[in-house]
This record gives structure tokens, C-alpha cells and sequence, in this order.
């Protein structure tokens, strides 16, 4: 599994609201018992309780559109990264090994079917071993219906077919699930099949109410294009270039090839040569490293406005305001000269090539101290965009502190007291976590420019560590821990 | 390998949209002429408690004086909220409020009940389960009043109000 697709799980998973997982399949079944109890029939219940997925997870899409801007754009991609749409869907990460997918060959169709098996269901476990297990598949007497985890199964095709559409795609997926383990089957198996756009219209156009051998109603509902097809974002732009499964691609190349593909995106994209490109920012090359770290802060932001939506609070945006200026006097202070300057030969080396010579001269002239202020500089331009006042902040927190006890607003009822206390070492966890990777991530660029003529990126990372682990995995393990501080901090 | 119920207890889904399964429920309800949606709300909760006891419970009895840590203990595990309870001696009530309620979130102009009906209607259901084969003059019995705010509602948080008697033989 590629890095991004990792990270975007591990930040879908803590920002979703979490249950534990025996509350969802409950919920479920009870679901689909108050469709069959309605329908008093079986058939129907199923076919009902998928519509029911299928929209819910619309509704889910559309209020989180910017979550999947960064997503593959194309069927085979989606379906490629479904572990990722089951997370979306499901919260619950797939054990290695538990999801295999096969390719089926389809003659005459630019696109194969896919059918993906998950060996565990988890809305099946243990179906039938409780009273309230009343929904019997037995008296279904057709045998193509799908089983119990068919409001699943709806809800990951509206996912699959959502990113489709942000997308701009011309292609849709049906998923639909050929064998269920509540009804006999030994493990959850989809099959997808990818139709264009005609042929989907068609496709779905079979009204649910006419599916339907009861005389229960169901509102239909027309197919919705994507309202924010015609906003067009920063997101927009930058995913139109780079997407979640082209960075994974990048990694996996050495420093000269993702020039290469640099050069071949923009002139792609944006059909110009690089380095007429880069002529924009030639004598504004400050100006160049000011927006990477603006951009870096909004694209942060992107993943479903949390940041703008956290800087909404006055307290919360002067924390981080706070937090904001600590971490830049303490880069400059504890991250050793040395190691700043490897990262500005890595970006002249980057440079080098692609740009100009004139500019990559002028960036020559610059310390690796300048990148990171005008990085600094950059990221609160965009702070303050979303929210924080720069010119209201105290030299210091503690002065901050000070004042607002004099104002009585800090609580200091034994609540909240006790509260801190509990977290306090939560919080001093994650610290300690985060200036471990920070360290990891130090020394990084020196092995990039050793090894970037002979290997990929990815080499040098995995070659920093030990050959058993790399710097890759020893990253991903202390992200994955410090994810699972956050969690526990959130409850 | 199947998985199995007791697998599950420690394990997290994500809420996001089986939240918004049980309002198009509760629409596909209306439609088809269900005027007591509140009830089977409810009663979806109790049938989620009577499987759920089987595999996890908070503890043994519950009486006046554990109930509020039964009752934080049952929102934290199951439903990974931090709720405060308030147990009012004098009406013999518990309120129960919820800020981050799991079943509820955004505010529906078509939907007039609150999705935690099923919550509450699971939590008093598995207090008197575990409480059911005690004989014990200070076993609490719960019944689930009403709710009186919910996000659903456009209010702030979820506000659940339980009646409690004393259930012993």
C-alpha cells in the first residue's frame, strides 16, 4: 500500500465518529428488521436497505467533497484503492491479507470486471447466534439477490462513483455482492463492473419503486451530478496535476525521474515547458518558497476545513497562533545548520535543470535559514487567512495564560482539572512522539543526494534506519502511534 | 477465518453514515404511513441491548450509586462519548447529555425524532437486563422519558432524560 493511501486512511479513520463495531452491525441489522417489518418482504428489504446505503453515503460525500479531490480519478485506480473505500465507508482498517482482488478479462471493453473478496465479513459476524437475528435470508427464493451486507455494498458504490464525478470522470462502478456468509457463502465477495456514463443512465434508470414486489413506496430520487463540479479550488487546481496515486507513483522514483515527471505534468498540464514555468517566479523566488509553505497550510486545511473550522474558536486560534511561533524559533534553534542547508542543496539540486539558471543562481544565493523563514512566512500569511490574528498574540503564552486568569476565564472547576491531568500525559506522549519523527525526518535529505543518482527515493528512506525496518517503516509506526494518542485524547 | 461478535467489541467503525442510514429510514417510515417512528426507534436501541449484553456489559449490578458510571462507562465503550449524567434524587430522574452524540449531528427540517432514541432506548434496556435476574431491593430500573434537545433539532447538544425506580422483589 503506497504512503498516501496509508496517511489518507489513518486521517479518515480519526476524523470519523467512531462507535465500537459490534454497535454498527447491530444498528444495521435493526435497519434492515424496520425496512423487512415494512415491507414484509424479504426481497424488497434488501433492495430498500442498498438505496438507503447508496444515499446515505451521498449525503456523507457531498458534506466532505474536499476529502476525496486527491483520489485516483479513474475506475480501475478506485477499485484499485478500495481498501481505502472501505475504510471511508466502514471506519474499520482490513487486516494483510484479509481483501484479494482478481481482474476478469471483459472482451470488447476498455475496462475489466474486478472481483474483490474480504475473507472476514464484519456484518456477518456471528449472524444467527442471537434472538434478534430475525431476518431470514431463507425465504428469499432467488438466489441472485445480494445478503446482508448490502447497505454497505451501496454505500461503497455511491463512494466509489462520488469520486468519479468530483473527478470528472466519464466512467461509473457497480458493486455488487455475489456471495454473502449470512446466507452460506464463505467470505464477502463484490463483484464491480465499470460502465460509461450511457450505458450507467441506463443502467440505473429501472425505477427502485418497479424493483419492488410489495406495495411499499420509496421516494425515487434522480442521479445528482456533483454540486461542486463548478467550484473550482487551489484543491482543483493541484489535484488536476497530482493526485493520491501519482505521488505514491513519485515515491517510487529516483530524484532525477520525478524531475522528469515534473517537467512531463506541466508541460502536460499546463502546456508550457518547465522552465518557462519557473520563469514566473524568476527574481521572486522568495516569493516561490512563501507560497509552498501558504500552500502547504491550505491543502492541510482542504481535509474537510478542520483547521479553519478549529481557528473559528478565539481560544483555539490563539493556541495555535502560539504553537505556530514557538515552532518556528525552535526550528531555527534546534534543528542543527547543517541539516537546514542539506534541504537547500536538495532544492537547488531539485531545481537544477528544471528552471532557469538565473534562478536557480538566485536561490543559491539564499541560506537554507532564508527557505525556512520565507516557509514561516508563507504558512502564517495563510494562518491568518484562516483565521489567526498574528498582531493580537502576546510575546509569549505564558503572558497569554496570565491575563486570562486575571479575566476568571480559564475554568477551574475539578472537572476540567481532573481532565487536563488525565490528558497531560497523553499529550506529553505525543510530544515526545513527534520530536522522535521529527528527528527521523532530519536525516533525510543528505541520503536523498547520496543515493539519488543511483536509487529511488524510497532506497534512501528505507536505507537511513536498518535494512530490516527503513526509515520508512520506522516513520509509518511512530505516525500510526501518534494517530492512536490523538484518538485516545479525542475520547 | 469468520469473525465473531466478540471480535468486534474492541474494535471502532466509523458512525458517518449509518447516522444518516437511520433519518432516510426514518423518511422511508413516513412514506409509507408509520406514525409511531418514536417507538421503534426506541425499540431498535432495546434489541441492539438485548444482543449486546451477551457480549459485553460494564458491570454486575447497578444501583443508585454506580448508575452514573454505569451509565458514562456504557456511552464511552459502545459509543465513544464522553457524557455527563446528573442523577436528580429528588423526581428520581437522570439527564444524560451527550455533545458529541453518535447518532446525531446535523439538523433535518423534515425529521422530528432524534436518532439517540435509539441510544436511549439501548442504555435503559441494558441497565434493566443486567439488573433482571438480581433480586435486590436497590436494583435500579430505568425507563427512558424523553428527549428533550438533539442536534437534530438544531440544539447543542443531546439531552436525554431517564425516570428510574427502584426494582427490587
Amino acid at each position: 500500500m503506497g504512503a498516501i493511501q496509508w496517511l489518507l486512511k489513518r486521517i479518515t479513520k480519526i476524523f470519523g465518529r467512531n462507535t465500537s463495531s459490534l454497535f454498527y452491525i447491530l444498528l444495521y441489522r435493526e435497519i434492515l428488521k424496520e425496512i423487512n417489518e415494512i415491507t414484509q418482504n424479504e426481497k424488497d428489504s434488501l433492495i430498500i436497505l442498498r438505496e438507503i446505503g447508496k444515499r446515505a453515503a451521498s449525503e456523507s460525500c457531498e458534506r466532505h467533497s474536499s476529502v476525496f479531490k486527491f483520489m485516483p480519478g479513474s475506475p480501475k485506480k478506485v477499485l484499485e484503492y478500495f481498501e481505502l473505500l472501505w475504510v471511508v465507508v466502514f471506519g474499520k482498517e482490513l487486516k494483510e491479507g484479509e481483501l484479494t482482488y482478481e481482474e476478469i478479462p471483459k472482451e470488447e471493453s476498455i475496462y475489466n470486471d474486478y472481483i474483490i473478496k474480504i475473507k472476514a465479513c464484519p456484518i456477518c459476524a456471528g449472524y444467527g447466534m442471537d434472538e434478534e437475528d430475525t431476518f431470514d435470508f431463507q425465504k428469499i427464493a432467488e438466489v441472485d439477490t445480494e445478503g446482508l451486507a448490502c447497505g454497505l455494498c451501496g454505500m461503497l458504490e455511491s463512494v466509489a462513483n462520488f469520486i468519479l464525478k468530483i473527478k470528472h470522470n466519464d466512467y461509473r462502478i457497480n458493486i455488487v455482492e455475489q456471495q454473502c456468509i449470512a446466507k452460506g457463502g464463505d467470505s464477502l465477495r463484490f463483484i464491480c463492473k465499470i460502465y460509461d456514463v450511457a450505458e450507467w443512465k441506463e443502467l440505473t434508470s429501472t425505477h427502485i419503486q418497479d424493483k419492488l414486489q410489495s406495495d411499499v413506496l420509496f421516494e425515487e430520487r434522480l442521479e445528482e451530478e456533483v454540486t461542486q463540479e463548478t467550484k473550482i479550488d487551489i484543491v482543483d487546481r493541484i489535484q488536476d496535476i497530482i493526485s493520491l496515486d501519482k505521488v505514491d507513483e513519485l515515491l517510487d522514483e529516483p530524484l532525477e525521474g520525478i524531475k522528469t515527471k515534473l517537467a512531463e505534468l506541466i508541460e502536460d498540464k499546463l502546456n508550457m515547458a518547465p522552465e518557462r514555468f519557473f520563469e514566473y517566479f524568476k527574481n521572486y523566488e522568495d516569493d516561490m518558497i512563501r507560497i509552498l509553505g501558504f500552500l502547504a497550510v491550505h491543502l492541510f486545511n482542504e481535509y474537510g476545513q478542520y483547521v479553519e473550522k478549529i481557528l473559528e474558536n478565539e481560544t483555539f486560534a490563539k493556541a495555535v497562533g502560539y504553537i505556530f511561533k514557538q515552532l518556528r524559533d525552535f526550528t531555527l534553534l534546534f534543528i542543527p545548520i547543517d541539516v537546514i542547508n542539506d534541504y537547500h542543496n536538495l532544492l537547488i539540486e531539485f531545481l537544477d535543470g528544471l528552471a532557469p539558471e538565473e534562478m536557480v543562481d538566485n536561490v543559491r544565493q539564499f541560506t537554507g535559514k532564508d527557505d525556512i523563514n520565507f516557509l514561516f512566512e508563507g504558512a502564517q500569511m495563510a494562518l491568518e487567512n484562516l483565521g489567526i490574528d498574528f498582531t493580537e498574540l502576546k510575546e509569549n503564552i505564558w503572558e497569554e495564560l496570565r491575563r486570562e486568569r486575571e479575566d476568571g476565564l480559564i475554568a477551574s472547576d475539578q472537572t476540567a482539572l481532573n481532565k487536563t491531568e488525565e490528558n497531560f500525559p497523553k499529550i506529553l506522549r505525543i510530544v515526545q512522539e513527534l520530536m522522535m519523527l521529527f528527528s527521523e525526518i532530519l536525516t533525510l535529505p543528505i541520503r536523498v543526494l547520496i543515493s539519488e543518482s543511483h536509487y529511488g527515493l524510497k532506497t534512501a528512506i528505507n536505507s537511513v534506519v536498518s535494512e530490516e525496518e527503513g526509515l520508512v517503516g520506522s516513520i509509518k509506526d511512530r505516525i500510526d502511534t501518534i494517530f492512536d494518542y490523538i484518538q485516545e485524547l479525542r475520547t | 477465518m469468520k469473525l465473531s461478535r466478540e471480535d468486534l467489541i474492541e474494535s471502532e467503525a466509523t458512525m458517518n453514515q449509518m447516522r444518516n442510514a437511520i433519518y432516510h429510514l426514518q423518511r422511508f417510515m413516513k412514506l409509507n404511513g408509520i406514525t409511531e417512528i418514536r417507538e421503534k426507534m426506541r425499540r431498535m436501541g432495546r434489541n441492539i441491548a438485548r444482543s449486546y449484553v451477551n457480549y459485553w456489559i460494564p458491570i454486575e449490578f447497578i444501583d443508585l450509586n454506580n448508575v452514573n458510571n454505569a451509565i458514562a462507562t456504557i456511552y464511552r465503550k459502545i459509543l465513544d462519548s464522553s457524557v455527563s449524567v446528573d442523577v436528580n434524587e429528588s423526581n428520581q430522574t437522570i439527564l444524560v447529555k451527550d455533545n458529541d452524540c453518535a447518532l446525531c449531528k446535523y439538523k433535518f427540517d423534515d425529521i422530528e425524532i432524534a436518532g439517540c432514541e435509539i441510544i436511549a432506548g439501548l442504555v435503559s434496556e441494558m441497565i434493566n437486563l443486567i439488573n433482571e435476574k438480581r433480586v435486590n431491593q436497590n436494583k435500579l430500573k430505568l425507563e427512558l422519558m424523553d428527549i428533550t434537545q438533539s442536534f437534530t433539532f438544531g440544539d447543542k447538544s443531546c439531552l436525554q432524560i431517564y425516570k428510574y425506580k427502584f426494582g427490587g422483589k
